[in-house]
């Protein structure tokens, strides 16, 4: 994947989790902060940090990232649990 | 599960930092409202989203939402008095330009600073019921910018007065114009229509007010609608490039109503270019104009209607009582049928086939046709004349466009019923002189009449045709069964069923030997085929072919009336015959007889006759001779055809007459028909009855409908009622 596709997602113990932006654009505040019109940090260095998540939870979240984009097309087909 | 199970299942409260810093709110406040600065100053590079987020996500969590949302409310306000000072710097031209600069950069900061008050946006603001982040920002300005004091009546005299240039011809900056309108209708359609629009459209009703009195007085109609449309065409352009659309039906039926409603009548009527003119001289581009603009205020419409269909009548009126078109009937029908093709032809064209005006039309021709008493005549002629020989030569198809264009004349006809006595006179002396151009023409246009008429109306025309037919069968019959007879003079007889033809009165006639003999013949011959009829010979209405040699040898065949066949047939007996000696040999009534020896004798080219003295009347003194310097160019020569003309007046009277004669059993049919169904009817409602059964064929005269109840009462078919005095019983 290109530098350009992908958000680095900081937690608080410091752990990088880089992943696709479309992934990380399924939460509305990290898409806000992406595509805001000013010129934020976080947009120019394409890094998010959440000093207050720690590293499991943010782990967790990248994981429903990806779960909700892979179910995101097919209505009611087999969904795996999450 | 049991109940054990649940009662030992707890949740734990979510660990999170709690602060119980008092000054918490205090700091995380100025955080925010610092970065709410930089965001102002174009300076939000190297904030942090994230962080600015979480502070905001904390203040309303711990319930300093309050706090936040008025610190948002002063630091945005103060940033926009600023930006207000500095838009009220600007210096003419570019306050436009600043304005709109300004106003960019305030909604990029609103984007960002809702960004990142999402939270409080989603959770603070609508339970306490404030006014959401973007919607705040718009207010904000809108109560700062565009309503204070200094820039709010600046801000609309620029515009207004940018829109007066460009309606001057100059080009503005449409681009600019879009935006800030775009600004105006984003603030919310109050203000738009508050601060702009109802403004705009108060100075541009003084602008074309003013504009179009100037107009009406320098142009003409033509121009002046020109103009017209010019100017709603560029109001409608303006809309589109930098107007809300929901303005475009406000501003043009403001320009409508200044150029075109207020000002109508006096283009209608106007001298040397008004409506008249423009029918006159057929502009049809100009009546198009006219007509799409004046369909757009109300009324506009119904007064070309008006002044046309007054217009029509008056011309029409004219047409047919002018003295000098009734001299030739052909030619006044023919003006008809190109005054209808005209209008036709401007409805078409110009007025977009609208109904209501083509009913105008109709209605205009209906009311002038029946001025002329003599209309259904004329027409007849026009016809007859078309079917002898005006039709020579034409296409099928062309045949059938006359025929339904004189149909249509006829259908405005109110007295249908003496159009159909002229039309079977005119009729029988075509089929009877054999001068009909076109067999299918005839019977074309009598099915055209029976469609519009009914069975009843062309049942006897009918009659006519087939007396014609069966009569050539039965001169076959005649000659082949009495073949010594093809020797002598040919006879050629029509049969003529009394019903269908149109009565004359037959005179006496004597004629010579060689014919009568040969008529009794045929006389015994068709008696011994139809028993029971009566045959009785119409003399008045024959012709004769007859070969004659002059004194000098030469050689002519003429065509000539059976009662001059006879006088020429005395003339192989004697030299010289006085006027008294042919009256007395012949038979033939006086007047019938002057007419057949003023043809013969006094017409020239077609003088066989030698009259002395020399005078164009016939005196009974007169004497006659065969003239032998006789010469024409021609082999055969034809005096005496029986042409239809248009009747004398006497002639006219007579046929009036018998019209009037023929209505009445058919009134009396009517009253008899409704009467019958009706039992008892009032006498009002019996008139509109019978007139209303009736109007096809003629308009019948109340009075004569009167005298005919009279007659029905002394006949015993209905009765007065004798409590009421004008209610009628039907007696059985």
């Amino acid at each position: 994947m290109r530098k350009e596709d992908t958000v680095k997602l900081i937690s608080a113990e410091g752990f990088e989790f880089v992943i696709s932006k479309e992934a990380a654009m399924v939460s509305q505040t990290i898409r806000n902060m992406l595509t805001s019109p000013g010129s934020f940090a976080e947009a120019q260095h394409g890094e998010v940090t959440f000093p207050e998540i720690s590293t499991t939870i943010l782990e967790k979240i990248c994981q429903y990232f990806h779960w909700s984009l892979q179910y995101a097309s097919c209505h009611m087909t087999a969904i795996a649990k999450f | 599960m049991s109940n054990q199970k649940k009662r030992n299942f707890q949740i734990e409260a979510f660990k999170h930092r709690v602060v119980v810093d008092p000054k918490y709110a205090d700091k995380t406040w100025k955080v925010l409202e610092h970065a709410i600065h930089e965001i102002y100053n174009h300076n939000a590079s190297g904030l942090s989203f994230e962080e600015l987020y979480r502070n905001a996500y904390n203040m309303v969590l711990h319930k300093f939402g309050e706090k936040l949302y008025s610190g948002l409310v002063s630091t945005m306000t103060s940033h926009l008095k600023e930006i207000s000072k500095s838009i009220e710097a600007a210096q003419g031209e570019s306050f436009l330009e600043e304005l709109n600069r300004k106003w960019n950069d305030h909604n990029k900061a609103l984007q960002m600073i809702r960004d990142i008050l999402m939270y409080m946006d989603r959770t603070y603001i609508p339970s306490n019921h404030k006014t959401p982040v973007h919607e705040l920002g718009l207010n904000l300005w809108r109560d700062n910018i565009i309503h204070s004091s200094k820039i709010q009546s600046r801000l609309l005299n620029t515009l207004l007065e940018l829109v007066h240039r460009e309606r001057t011809g100059e080009v503005i900056d449409r681009g600019l114009m879009r935006n800030i309108i775009k600004m105006l209708m984003d603030l919310g359609s109050a203000v738009y229509q508050e601060d702009f629009e109802k403004h705009f459209l108060e100075v541009s009703a003084e602008f074309y007010k003013v504009e179009s009195q100037k107009f009406i007085e320098c142009c003409d109609c033509g121009e002046y609608l020109k103009k017209a449309e010019k100017r709603l065409n560029e109001e409608i352009e303006r809309v589109t490039h930098y107007l809300d659309a929901k303005s475009e039906i406000k501003i043009t039926s403001v320009v409508e109503k200044e150029m075109i409603a207020n000002h109508m009548p006096r283009l209608v009527h106007m001298e040397n270019s008004g409506l008249v003119n423009m029918l006159l001289d057929d502009k049809y581009e100009d009546l198009g104009r006219m007509y799409n603009l004046f369909r757009r205020v109300p009324n506009g419409l119904l007064t070309i209607r008006e002044v046309m269909t007054s217009h029509l009548r008056e011309t029409g009126k004219q047409l047919v009582t002018d003295p000098e078109r009734l001299k030739d009937p052909v030619e006044f029908v023919q003006r008809l049928l190109d005054e209808k093709d005209k209008y036709d032809s401007i409805i078409n064209k110009a007025f977009s086939n609208d109904k209501t005006f083509q009913n105008a039309l109709t209605n205009s021709f209906e009311y002038f046709i029946n001025l002329n008493a003599r209309s259904p005549e004329f027409i007849s002629l026009f016809v007859d004349d078309k079917l002898r020989k005006g039709l020579k030569g034409v296409s099928e198809e062309d045949v059938e466009i006359i025929l339904d264009k004189v149909m249509m004349l006829f259908r405005y006809l109110q007295e249908k019923d003496v159009f159909e006595k002229y039309y079977k006179q005119h009729l029988a002396k075509r089929l009877l002189s054999g001068k009909t151009v076109s067999d299918d023409a005839e019977r074309s246009l009598i099915v055209k009449l029976k469609t519009e008429c009914g069975y009843q109306f062309t049942s006897k025309l009918e009659g006519m045709f087939t007396d014609m037919k069966t009569s050539q069968d039965t001169m076959q019959g005649f000659y082949a069964s009495h073949p010594e007879l093809g020797e002598g003079p040919t006879l050629v007889v029509q049969v003529l069923t009394t019903g269908s033809w149109p009565t004359q009165p037959s005179s006496t006639c004597n004629l010579p030997s060689e014919m009568s003999a040969l008529c009794e013949k045929f006389r015994s011959y068709y008696l011994g085929t139809h028993t029971g009829r009566r045959l009785s010979w119409q003399t008045n209405m024959g012709n004769a072919d007859m070969k004659a040699t002059f004194g000098k040898g030469q050689k002519h065949e003429l065509n000539v009336s059976t009662y001059q066949m006879c006088v020429l047939m005395l003339f192989n007996n004697a030299e010289r015959l006085s006027y008294k000696e042919i009256e007395q040999a012949t038979e033939i009534p006086a007047p019938e007889l002057k007419r057949c020896l003023q043809s013969m004798a006094c017409v020239k080219g077609k003088n066989v006759l030698r009259k002395e003295p020399m005078s164009k009347d016939i005196g009974e003194e007169d004497a006659f001779f065969v003239n032998d310097k006789f010469s024409s160019k021609f082999y055969k020569v034809k005096i005496g055809t029986v042409v239809a003309q248009k009747e004398s007046e006497p002639e006219k009277q007579e046929t009036r007459q018998r019209v009037e004669e023929d209505r009445k059993p058919q009134i009396e049919a009517a009253l008899v028909r409704i009467m019958k169904s009706r039992r008892v009817l009032d006498h009002n409602n019996l008139i509109s009855e019978v007139t209303k059964q009736l109007q096809q064929r003629f308009l019948p005269n109340p009075t004569e409908i009167k005298k005919r109840i009279e007659s029905l009462i002394e006949r015993d078919f209905l009765e007065r009622d004798n409590v009421d005095r004008k209610l009628y019983r039907y007696l059985a």
